[in-house]
């Protein structure tokens, strides 16, 4: 099908885009990647009144390092697009699991056009940039003509397909503080490049001794939103991630889950896989910390 | 410009060309309907298919998810582009040939010009990076097998005509 009729803008800055945003009272939208508005639009799905082209606007894309140790930020612009953080060598050393995440999503065309800024505002529950950035505790920064402000992404979300943004509001970058130092993710797909049926996102610190601690789990497609499994990551705290551990925490997943029925899977499916794929996650996360641990041991004896 | 109609230059094939498309018309319709290059291929119209892949600005983009109005000043290159002046197949459809990389041939388009694009990126890909850099257009008809072969055969046929060229200069 062909997208209703609407005019098209194409800004040449982010204080143009919010004006025009401003000016059309919630008429219009952003075209940034183009990756889900256009399907959208053309499958009259959705009618605009305009649409205001940012692809243009210098600045909005790039991936800057910045501090060190644990002042460490990295900063990402809205419009940088997936294929730039699959090839940046920051992305692979500073933020490495959104680097493994985002090999996930679509297929090479999609990854060339679609963009951070995109899919955090786009906000379907199963994507997988929203997951990552809320387990890496990004913040996302809004722009209007009224100021600017940050959100955390644990409050990006007020439903499916719903950021927090007032019709004036554009995203201009998002900031990830240090990246933990170990990280697994396991999804579910039905079809390659496919969006999931569910997706698992776990960090965590190890002691030498051991023991781990600061460990996030967040679930991405059983909720309207990615989630994090709170009591499950608090059961870990303190524990060397056993058998025994990783099959309790698993199981106290199920709390913090609220899964739809879709064409993808039953919510009575996804509760069985919840469980299942948050257990793999957390033994890929231990083998890779015994992995790191005995590189390191090997290193030190040579 | 009005807001609803739009003008747009292009360099399409390194040809520049300039013409006018309302502003809710496709990069793919804009492509075959104005200017009538109807090697590139509609299918779904919501970006699953991947029929529509063409290269913009180097890179492999479905073009029903582009609007006309974003090709202005862009370097657009279309299945139009391959062939030798002469009309001879160039290398990469010759493979597509010689493995049956085509039976009704609607995909054709699409996957040529996302090989096209593959093969600047000159980086050496083994079989299952291949599979998974054209999952993005879907083929009805053969199977995968023979158009995987040809890209794979194309990609190292580029790789060692860029070799030769490194050890020339
Ligand atoms: C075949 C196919 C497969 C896909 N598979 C996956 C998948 O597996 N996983 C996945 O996560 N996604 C998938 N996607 C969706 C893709 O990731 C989109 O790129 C993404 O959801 C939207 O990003 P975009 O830059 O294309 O945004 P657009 O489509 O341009 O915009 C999406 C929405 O965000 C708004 N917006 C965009 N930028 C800003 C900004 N800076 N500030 C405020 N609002 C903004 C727009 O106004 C619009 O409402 C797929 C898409 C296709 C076509
Ligand atoms: S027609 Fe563009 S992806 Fe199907
Ligand atoms: S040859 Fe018929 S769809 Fe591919």
């Amino acid at each position: 099908m062909k997208a209703a009729d609407f005019l098209y803008h194409r800004a040449g800055s982010v204080a143009e885009a919010v004006t025009l945003l401003d000016e059309y009272a919630g008429e219009a939208r952003l075209l940034a990647g183009g990756q889900s508005l256009m399907p959208m639009l053309n499958m009259r799905l959705w009618r605009l009144g305009a649409l205001i082209d940012v692809n243009q606007v210098p600045g909005l894309d790039g991936i800057e390092a910045e501090g060190e140790g644990d002042l460490e930020e990295t900063r990402i612009g809205a419009l940088t697009r997936y294929v730039s953080l699959e090839r940046s060598e920051v992305v692979a050393s500073r933020l490495p699991l959104l680097a493994e995440m985002v090999r996930h999503i679509g297929d090479r065309q999609v990854r060339n056009r679609g963009t951070l800024g995109g899919s955090l505002v786009q906000g379907d529950p199963t994507a997988e940039m929203p997951l990552g950035c809320l387990v890496l505790g990004a913040r996302v920064r809004v722009e209007s003509g009224r100021g600017s402000r940050e959100i955390a992404m644990g409050e990006f979300y007020d439903g499916s397909y719903a950021a927090a943004l007032e019709f004036d509001e554009m995203v201009t970058e998002i900031r990830f503080p240090r990246h933990p130092s170990h990280f697994a993710f396991s999804e579910l797909t039905r079809r390659h490049g496919d969006f999931c049926v569910l997706s698992v996102a776990v960090t965590g610190e190890c002691d030498s001794d051991g023991c781990w601690h600061d460990l996030r789990i967040g679930l991405g497609g059983v909720s309207d939103m990615p989630v994090p499994a709170e009591a499950a990551s608090a059961r870990l705290s303190g524990t060397r991630l056993t058998d025994d551990d990783i099959r309790e925490a698993a199981a106290l997943t199920v709390e913090d889950i609220d899964p739809p029925s879709d064409m993808r899977a039953t919510a009575e499916y996804r509760t069985h896989l919840v469980p299942v794929h948050v257990r793999r996650a957390l033994q890929q996360l231990r083998a890779r910390a015994s992995a790191t641990e005995l590189l390191t041991r090997t290193r030190e004896n040579r | 410009m009005t807001l609803n109609e739009n003008e747009i230059t292009l360099t399409l094939n390194g040809e520049s060309v300039r013409a006018w498309a309302p502003s809710r018309m496709h990069a793919a319709d804009f492509l075959r309907q104005r200017l009538g290059r109807t090697g590139t291929h509609v299918g779904c119209e919501q970006g699953v298919c991947g029929m529509c892949t063409v290269m913009v600005d180097g890179q492999a983009v479905k073009s029903c998810l582009m609007l006309a109005a974003q090709l202005d000043g862009a370097e657009v290159r279309t299945v139009e582009s391959l062939a030798e002046e002469n009309g001879d197949l160039n290398a990469l459809q010759q493979a597509f040939k010689r493995h049956h990389g085509l039976q009704c041939g609607f995909c054709t388009p699409g996957f040529l010009m996302l090989a096209t694009s593959l093969a600047a990126r000159g980086e050496p890909m083994s079989r299952e990076q291949i599979r998974d850099e054209i999952s993005g257009v879907l083929c009805r008809c053969t199977g995968y097998e023979g158009i995987v072969r040809a890209v794979e055969e194309y990609l190292q046929l580029q790789q060692n005509e860029g070799q030769v060229v490194e050890v020339e200069a």
